[in-house]
């Protein structure tokens, strides 16, 4: 354990001192900041819109305004996560730093967690921030509890397998632009797999769209937490990570 | 300390390690020789457990390095050919970190990581960053790291790569420090590094073993191909063929000409010594006779000659006679670059 608190720590050391960890926190909360204010406008529309017929209408925040939040949100995190992971294992190959870490006494698993927990410390560093918005609609509106935990539940699942998945990519170059492409590319592919669904046969269309990333997200902030959308996000992280191990072990033996 | 039986490595058809077999002992200092590209790196990656051998095994303190490779990983100290450091780190930091994944306690990290950078004598760059060192700091910083821990085996992947003259001696002197506690496996292919530290040589060629033996002991084993150097004053005779005559003697060519005195190079059959036929010979000729010594293969002579195959460009090197002392293999192809 005390190993992988280590890892961890240089890990998110790691984002720090390069210019990654601010980047991101920089841009996410920007773009955040921007879809709120464009939820909060199109809220305040359709509230305004009935001025006519007996005065402002009382809308739901978290059906109008939070719930299209966060699914924004999900998409903003497919463009972005794939330079949080892009550098984890690339840079050390490239380096030579993973000689470090593979000729020290740990395990394939503790160095994989280190990375995975590393980059998930930053990640919901990231989540934390945007509290502050949420924080402000209880200020000046009522919205209910349990649809915002579960939807950052959701949002926290989600980003743990654009994690996995990147590890796993970035595990298997040295280049962590080449890492951090094909991340994107693989992630955009899983969000947009279900597209084609509709000319196929209805089968083809339900495992697709179960395959589909993003929509597994919506139950979420909804306030559902159902076991299919769990089961699907803890099988994606298992794969990623599952993936990553491999790559290493493959790694090892075509050194 | 280090038992290594069989190893081979192969990356599909080409082969990087081929059956290799040595041992170390406790606190002995076992030098890995050989030309770039002989499987060196290779074999000390997979003893430090980087890489899983083909077949074959390495043991190190009695523990296997693909079975066990944590308890083997405990036991060894690694400094691969560029230190694995992190640029954004200090250099205490860095050291810190290496304590901390290689579970020296929490008490002891602090001590330890003063005892190593005392040693490598870095105390001045504590808090510098990794990045910002010049070459021969990371080096040092590297072998810092690897002796950090207190491992019974240090593994070093040519240690002195890179560093100006006087740091290669201070770091030559270190390890030499170091051999009585640790056992040490570093590689090299700057041949007086290994005669002036190592207590036993090594000598791999295209993944092979083509020697193992203390430096001297590889020097006086091929000392049956001996020359003499040869300085006299001959008044403008050409002593050549008379040289030529004497029993032992299997060629003598010229070395240098200075001053219009010659020197010769006397080759000589395998163990015989015909310094004082060579002698009588030059007195009762009536030559003055200015210098006669015997030329003793240096290790790189050795070297040169196990590595390389034999080839008229290498007439500066003494050619050991027909046939190869017993015990060593010649390799076929291979010549060393540069």
């Amino acid at each position: 354990m005390g190993n992988i608190l280590a890892l961890v720590q240089k890990e998110v050391r790691g984002y720090f001192v390069s210019p990654i960890a601010y980047v991101l926190l920089v841009f996410f909360t920007l773009l955040f900041g921007w879809f709120y204010i464009a939820s909060l406008n199109l809220m305040l529309q359709l509230s305004g819109g009935n001025f006519g017929m007996g005065g402002p209408q009382v809308v739901n925040v978290n059906e109008f305004m939070i719930r299209p939040l966060f699914g924004n949100t999900a998409v903003i995190l497919l463009f972005l996560l794939p330079m949080l992971t892009m550098r984890s294992y690339a840079e050390e190959k490239r380096s030579g730093t993973i000689e470090l870490l593979l000729t020290s006494p740990l395990s394939d698993f503790q160095i994989i967690m280190g990375k995975f927990l590393g980059a998930l410390a930053l990640y919901t560093l990231m989540l934390a921030l945007t509290g502050i918005h949420i924080a402000m609609l209880f200020q000046y509106g009522e919205p209910e509890w349990g649809p915002i935990l579960t939807g950052y539940l959701g949002l926290l699942l989600m980003g743990s397998s654009f994690i996995s998945i990147g590890l796993a990519i970035s595990s298997m170059t040295k280049n962590q632009i080449v890492a951090g492409v094909a991340t994107f590319a693989v992630l955009l592919l899983f969000w947009i797999i279900n597209w084609i669904g509709d000319a196929s046969g209805s089968t083809a269309q339900s495992v697709l769209a179960y395959l589909s990333i993003l929509e597994h997200f919506d139950d979420f902030s909804k306030g559902v937490i159902d076991t299919k959308h769990l089961t699907y996000y803890l099988s994606f992280i298992g794969l990623g990570l599952f993936l990553t191990a491999k790559s290493m072990d493959t790694a090892r033996w075509n050194g | 300390m280090v038992e290594v039986q069989h190893l081979t490595k192969r990356y599909g058809s080409f082969t990087a390690v081929d059956d290799l077999s040595f041992q170390v002992e406790r606190g002995e200092i076992l030098g890995f020789l050989g030309p770039n590209g002989a499987g060196k790196t290779t074999t000390m990656r997979i003893l430090t457990g980087y890489q899983p051998a083909s077949e074959g095994s390495a043991r190190i303190g009695g523990f296997d390095v693909f079975e066990q490779p944590i308890e083997a990983k405990r036991r060894t100290g690694y400094l691969p050919e560029t230190p694995p450091l992190y640029p954004e780190m200090t250099v205490f930091e860095y050291l810190h970190f290496v304590a901390r994944i290689n579970d020296v306690a929490p008490g002891n990290r602090t001590s330890q990581i003063g005892a190593a950078m005392e040693r490598t004598n870095i105390t001045d760059m504590t808090d510098r960053y990794c990045g910002k060192l010049s070459k021969g700091y990371r080096q040092r910083v590297g072998l810092a790291q690897a002796l950090l821990h207190n491992p019974e085996v240090l593994i070093l992947d040519e240690p002195t790569a890179g560093l100006d003259p006087r740091q290669i001696i201070e770091t030559r002197r270190l390890i030499t420090e170091l051999a009585g506690d640790h056992t040490i496996i570093l590689s090299t292919h700057i041949l007086p590094e290994v005669s002036q530290t190592c207590q036993r040589v090594v000598i791999i060629n295209r993944g092979k073993v083509v020697a193992v033996d203390s430096p001297d002991n590889l020097t006086a084993r091929l000392q049956g191909s001996q020359s003499l150097y040869l300085k006299i004053d001959t008044n403008g005779v050409d002593p050549v063929p008379t040289l030529q005559g004497i029993p032992g003697v299997v060629n003598v060519s010229s070395a240098d000409y200075r001053e219009g005195l010659s020197g010769f190079q006397v080759e000589l059959a395998p163990n015989s010594d015909v310094r004082r036929e060579v002698a009588r010979t030059v007195v009762t000729n009536g030559w003055g006779l200015l210098e006669l010594r015997a030329q003793q293969m240096s290790l790189e002579d050795i070297f040169l000659q196990l590595t390389t195959e034999e080839e008229p460009e290498h007439e500066d090197v003494p050619q050991p006679g027909a046939s190869s002392p017993a015990g060593y293999e010649k390799p076929t192809e291979e010549r060393i670059d540069g």
